[in-house]
């Protein structure tokens, strides 16, 4: 006779397949990561999804075993989706804050870091959301993983803090986004990965010149790297709304970058989230913003974009168009070639998980 | 899922095929624990656990031991939440239970302790407010629950900057609350169409509603107001030479008073400031802001040594307008910045006599 027991359904669903003796999960160490919060998210090579942990101030690499799967066989269409993991987290919706969704690429699998409870004793979990709309906890009692933890001047004990606004992984590296509480400072720092203890990376401050004349620090508020003419460039929008590029090769110790304005966004606007993709042979980038709903933006020739220095427009630089179906989206990522998956609040009701058609 | 492989005690019944077989036939009862629910006297059968309402499991673990399954939640049961369980053994009818944990006597509620900066003139390009918090507060609600009025009343269109995961202190007992800097620098479309949030010689009234819930889900004791009126603009860093350091006698412990020629970021004052002796070694004491943060006092543990002092002063200090002593909110780069930090700490030379 068979026991069957329904409460097991979401709870161990995830990865019990061994571990690949692979490049950057080797370093990894098997353990239970101390994670305070689990804020953005990314996924990097070999199912390894970096959290930002802005309360704990640090990013962990966790390595989730989640590589075998096609992402182009997956939608992911869960509606409700916020209720459903509160109740799986055995609370009401109002107590559930989802804070992140990343798509593993090797596989379509979303993860989602959401926090139990709005207070500062709130626990973070690590969801996972399959193409049969089925949620299950990453587990992390016993995972392999690595931590690198963010400097922090004042040390432990003050009320200074950062907030991680994003971060994402490229070519053995880390980059993070953040913005403190208290002094205001753009604060884009680049950890190497595999971390080492003894190396946080660099930080690196970034600026901005309005008309060629106002230089200001520019917290970065989202971003996504995207390669163009065989260089890494980070795309970023700053908190004050600008779309801007810069080289990631600039990020270099003691190095003043001062990001090229591509594409000005206007006002009444919040940037929420940034994806790069392919449509008909062509770059662009799509972005979810709180106010001027999903944006589609042409990357085309953004090399040759000397900037935006004079009084402009509101369709200067970069041209992009808004898509109008598309409102409510609270965070994006791109699931395959062709689709992206959105998790969208309609009005005052639920948040559901979507799969869209790349516009 | 399978379940067979995960305990020794699952084995057991694995093995004992007969319903009921290691427990008698006794009806199935459900127990309810904090930590744990009980379904006494089954073997085999499926147990749902859900929060009322909802048929999406919830996590956790389900063993089964020599009198009953036992299922432990993943995350403990929250007071307040009703829970429902359900369990049907095979061939038999449902059993059913639903519950709800009782809340724990109510604290008192949390209250608005402060904001900052305090004084009520404040400069057209103020860059951020604190509010703090006499208990952790609910993330995800400050920018529906905050809000700033103009003078006659009518609320001012987007004026902070809206960071999802909002700017708390560890503790979250402390909120900073960022004006947009696209309203503030000069030549950023949000200005352009809009005009700065703030605007010189006009009055303003930060308003905080009351039902903004703290880390429990209450709302607040009360709301709190903040009523303001709007000076020019502060485009000059802070300068440390500038401020009059009065330092105290040897042999006392009366504290070093630094009045500074303006308010600055009250935060950062309890941090960016040190006092070293001769040898560069850090004075401990006590810091005592006041005069709406135009002064700042030290008392030091214990009583000063006649000798030479500085006062070190971390170049992120900032004023209101998020001047630093290292360098202005915005440079002007037609216009070069005369006076620019090249270290991290400037020190402020001071002798006790």
């Amino acid at each position: 006779m068979r026991l069957k027991l329904g409460i097991l359904s979401a709870a161990f669903a995830v990865l019990a397949a061994p571990a690949f003796a692979q490049e950057l999960t080797k370093d990894l160490k098997k353990g239970a990561p101390d994670l305070k919060s689990a804020g953005p998210l990314a996924f990097g090579p070999e199912g390894i999804l970096f959290v930002g942990d802005p309360i704990g101030g640090a990013v962990f690499a966790l390595s989730t075993e989640d590589t075998k799967g096609n992402p182009e066989d997956v939608k992911l269409n869960v509606p409700a989706l916020d209720e459903k993991i509160a109740s799986a987290l055995g609370i009401a919706p109002n107590d559930l804050l989802i804070n992140d969704l990343s798509v593993n690429p090797a596989t379509g699998k979303a993860y989602l870091s959401v926090s139990r409870g709005r207070g500062p004793a709130a626990v973070p979990v690590i969801v996972v959301v399959d193409g049969a709309g089925k949620i299950s906890e990453l587990s992390l009692k016993e995972i392999a993983f690595g931590k690198a933890v963010l400097p922090n001047p004042t040390g432990e004990g003050k009320s200074r803090a950062e907030a991680i606004t994003d971060l994402a992984y490229a070519d053995g590296r880390v980059i993070v986004a953040g913005l403190s509480n208290e002094e205001f400072a753009s604060n884009l720092r680049s950890i190497p990965f595999p971390f080492k203890a003894a190396d946080p990376g660099t930080g690196v401050e970034i600026f901005h010149g309005a008309h060629g004349r106002f230089e200001t620090k520019s917290p970065v508020r989202t971003f996504a790297l995207y390669t163009v003419a065989k260089q890494q460039n980070v795309l970023a929008a700053y908190t004050c709304t600008p779309l801007v590029r810069f080289p990631l090769d600039e990020l270099k110790p003691g190095a003043k970058v001062r990001g090229t304005t591509v594409a000005e966004l206007g006002n009444r606007n919040r940037p929420l989230d940034i994806i790069v993709y392919q449509s008909g042979g062509k770059d662009y980038a799509l972005m979810a913003n709180s106010s001027r709903g999903v944006m589609k933006i042409a990357l085309e020739n953004i090399e040759a974009q000397k900037g935006i220095t004079e009084k402009i427009n509101d369709k200067a630089g970069q041209t992009y168009e808004t898509i109008g179906s598309l409102k409510g989206v609270l965070e994006l990522d791109r699931l395959n070639k062709g689709n992206a998956v959105i998790l969208v609040k309609d009005g005052g009701g639920p948040t559901n998980l979507q799969t869209i058609p790349l516009p | 899922m399978n379940f067979l492989a995960r305990t020794a005690a699952i084995a057991c019944i694995a093995v004992a095929a007969v319903p009921l077989a290691c427990s008698g036939a006794s009806a199935p009862q459900i127990i309810v624990r904090e930590d744990r629910i009980r379904v006494s006297g089954a073997v085999d059968g499926t147990l749902t656990v859900t929060v009322a309402g909802s048929d999406v499991p919830l996590f956790g673990e389900a063993t089964a031991d020599g009198s009953g399954l036992v299922f432990v939640p993943r995350f403990p049961l929250k007071p307040g939440v009703a829970y429902r369980v359900s369990f049907q053994a095979p061939g038999a009818g449902r059993v059913e239970k639903s519950f709800t944990l009782p809340l724990p006597p109510p604290s008192p509620p949390t209250t608005i302790l402060g904001v900052f900066p305090s004084r009520d003139t404040l400069p057209e390009n103020l860059l951020k407010f604190y509010l703090h918090f006499s208990a952790p507060m609910s993330r995800r609600e400050a920018y529906q629950r905050v809000r700033l009025l103009d003078g006659a009343g009518k609320p001012v269109e987007l004026p902070f900057l809206e960071i999802g995961e909002e700017l708390w202190n560890r503790e979250a007992t402390r909120l900073t609350l960022l004006f947009d800097p696209g309203r503030i620098k000069r030549g950023l479309k949000p200005r352009e169409d809009s005009g700065p949030a703030l605007e010189e010689g006009k009055s303003y009234t930060l308003v905080v509603d009351a039902g903004w819930p703290d880390a429990e889900g209450r709302p607040l004791k009360q709301g709190h107001r903040k009523s303001f009126k709007v000076v020019a603009p502060d485009e000059k860093q802070p300068d440390p030479k500038a401020w009059t350091v009065t330092a105290p006698n040897a042999g006392s412990k009366d504290p070093l008073t630094v009045d500074f020629n303006e308010p600055l970021d009250e935060a950062m004052l309890h941090r960016s400031l040190t006092v070293t002796d001769a040898a560069g070694t850090v004075v401990s004491g006590r810091i005592e802001i006041d005069r709406q943060e135009t002064r700042w006092r030290f008392h030091p543990a214990v009583a000063w040594g006649a000798g030479s002092y500085a006062l070190a002063v971390d170049v992120v200090l900032e004023d209101l307008a998020g001047n630093s002593v290292e360098r202005p909110f915005e440079v002007d780069v037609v216009r070069p910045v005369e006076r620019a930090a090249t270290s991290r700490i400037v020190r402020v030379p001071f002798t006790v006599r």
